[in-house]
């Protein structure tokens, strides 16, 4: 049985906010793990642009116009440290490097600092239970977007090593092994929300045309 | 049950939550206090809320703090110099205001597990809280984001006594307390301004104004004040006019605390003069439905503001599926997603180019237009912010924890 979780993110301010690339910097060395991850990990849960893969980066990048740091932000991947106070050391090294390479810090605009915030995050379950394949594909297609984040993108975080619980289900209750290696491979950077759930759908669909293939085979 | 008319126009997830605190805190008492029944936002929505929470099993009640005019004339003063403006306020000023709030604070039924505080106006009922094991909440719905410092510090004493606030923008925060919430506004889907209209209806609303309806509108619907920059937008109306065909509607009302207003309006009516493709329309109160069918029919949405506190115009035009041009201040950057729900611009210039880029590409018109009205549903709904207050209280319930399982 799998059941269908959502989240909902209540923003709490920390009340410090940086309005250039060096107190950006300062408050990463002290600001709390929640407020790491609330601007690194919940990005996806934000509707996202395709432009960049972190709140930091989208500041730099669209406040700050260092575009070449927000492209180097962008391609942290957050889903490879173990705990978030190494993906803070790699921030942290990675604004450093460019700070020595372009010395110079620009000021954002008054009204456009960043603001450090941390969240409150509310899990639920949504009232949805699936059995098989052909009830997921089903669910899938009409679940909300919080669900898709809640047990594509958050999952990493509880699971680890880049498991998310719709292939970890899918291997460990159904047994099939490949489509959640194929579920697995989609890139959680490349695509944004419903983005993840057309790739989903379509390799569900693909199992699910394959499975009644075998059935007709055996008849 | 109420809750269930959203259902199909809210997003689900944000309905099956709000019922699943509901039974958690069934028969808590979570009261409201503002400072007027009639008229603004803040009542909008309390208006909607109530009942509805009450339906769902919660004690829900919402109080208005009574005062003479000389009272609302201080607070006018402290909310205007809250937002920015060079005022002073006399000692006796400060006592009558918290006078007022003493006599509201004895005449009112202040006892409740949550209390939510609405804006300056009643704030220093903190002063009269009889149970410290109540939750407080100053709830600010206005920019503080550049206040006038004695008036600030001022409040800041009430501020200090509360056990946490509420924000609609995190550049409003004021860092000076551990809980300070970011909550953005909600417009709600059924009410006269935003419900669906049929064809007939909107012909009906706008009738009277005679507007070419079979030519491109571009519109903006605002006070007329300088914050709203309504001669900026007939700028840059006029150098779309050189390209492209369209009329400009500008819709609001004088904004009679504004002292300023009546020489705006007078300038915004000196640039229209010559030209009939521009309509300005002063709309009496309670006019939502005219304004609901104008945005209905508008090609493009202007909001071209140069401060702003949150500029829920913007996310009511998003919901009818158009595309908004805004400044990028106050709430409006987290409403226009850049290049996906509109564009935000900084200049009369640019304002003028994203609209000429819009008439020239319908099918931008479209596709942003939908991309608004689904970022709208997820985020800016009333169903959302209620959803987003029980949450507040339930994490008060349960110890303040950062993760919570309901």
């Amino acid at each position: 049985m799998f059941e269908f979780k959502n989240c909902a993110s209540i923003i709490k301010s920390t009340g410090k906010k940086a309005r250039n690339l060096q107190e950006l910097r300062d408050y990463l060395v002290e600001i709390s793990e929640e407020s790491i991850y609330h601007h690194v990990y919940e990005y996806f849960l934000k509707g996202h642009r395709l432009l960049f893969t972190n709140d930091f980066a989208q500041w730099v990048g669209d406040n700050l116009e260092e575009s070449i740091l927000a492209e180097r932000l962008s391609s942290i991947d957050p889903y490879i440290y173990p705990d978030i106070n190494q993906l803070r050391n790699t921030l942290i090294e990675t604004i450093d490097a460019h700070m020595k390479e372009f010395p110079v810090p620009r000021e954002a605009l008054p009204g456009e600092e960043f603001y450090f915030n941390e969240s409150v995050t509310v899990v639920y379950p949504v009232g949805i239970r699936v059995r098989n394949i052909a009830e997921f594909l089903i669910a899938m297609e009409h679940i909300d977007r919080g669900c898709i984040y809640y047990h594509f993108y958050e999952a990493r975080t509880r699971l680890g090593s880049g498991i998310d619980d719709f292939s970890f289900w899918i291997e460990q209750t159904l047994g099939k092994v490949q489509l959640a290696e194929r579920i697995r491979a989609i890139d959680p950077f490349m695509h944004d929300i419903e983005g993840i759930r057309l790739h989903i759908l379509e390799l569900v669909r693909e199992e699910v045309s394959r499975d009644m293939e075998s059935i007709s085979d055996v008849d | 049950m109420l809750i269930n008319k959203y259902l199909g126009i809210a997003p689900k997830a944000d309905i099956v939550l709000i019922k699943r605190l509901c039974e958690r805190l069934k028969g808590g008492r979570f009261l409201h206090v503002n400072s007027t029944r009639a008229g603004g936002g803040v009542a909008e929505i309390l208006h909607r809320m109530i009942p509805l929470l009450q339906d769902l099993g919660i004690d829900a009640r919402w109080e208005v703090i009574e005062g003479d005019k000389r009272f609302f004339d201080i607070t006018k003063k402290i909310h205007n110099a809250l937002q920015g403006f060079d005022i002073h306020l006399t000692e006796q000023m400060w006592n009558y205001y918290l006078e007022v709030n003493r006599q509201n604070a004895s005449r009112l039924d202040l006892d409740a597990e949550v209390i939510f505080i609405h804006d300056p106006q009643p704030a220093p009922l903190i002063e009269f809280r009889k149970n410290t094991e109540d939750f407080w909440v100053w709830r600010c719905h206005i920019d503080l984001s550049n206040p006038k410092k004695e008036v600030c510090d001022y409040l800041m004493k009430f501020y200090k006594k509360y056990d946490a606030a509420v924000f609609s923008v995190s550049n409003f925060t004021r860092g000076e307390k551990s809980l300070e919430f970011i909550i953005p506004p909600s417009i709600d889907p059924l009410s006269d301004k935003n419900i669906e209209l049929s064809e007939e209806e909107i012909e009906k609303l706008l009738n009277p104004f005679d507007l070419p309806l079979d030519r491109p509108i571009i519109l903006q619907v605002s006070r007329f004040d300088r914050f709203k920059d309504p001669t900026g937008v007939i700028k840059a109306y006029r150098m779309v006019k050189r390209y492209n065909d369209c009329v400009l509607v500008l819709a609001g009302s004088p904004a009679t605390d504004d002292p300023e207003s009546e020489e705006v309006l007078k300038e915004v009516q000196e640039q229209a003069a010559d030209d009939p493709d521009i309509y300005i329309l002063m709309l009496p109160p309670y006019s939502d439905r005219v304004i609901n069918a104008l945005q209905r029919v508008a090609t493009v949405v202007l909001q071209k503001s140069i401060k702003e506190g949150f500029g829920l115009t913007v996310s009511e035009a998003m919901w009818k599926g158009k595309p908004v041009i805004g400044g990028a201040v106050g709430g409006i950057p987290l409403q226009i997603i850049h290049r996906v729900t509109g564009f935000l611009v900084h200049t009369i210039e640019g304002a003028a180019f994203r609209i000429r880029q819009l008439l020239n590409n319908p099918e931008l018109i479209e596709r942003m237009g939908e991309a608004g009205r689904e970022h709208v549903r997820e985020n800016f709904l009333i169903t959302r912010q209620i959803r987003d207050y029980l949450c507040i209280w339930y994490y008060r319930r349960e110890g303040m924890k950062s993760l919570i399982e309901v």
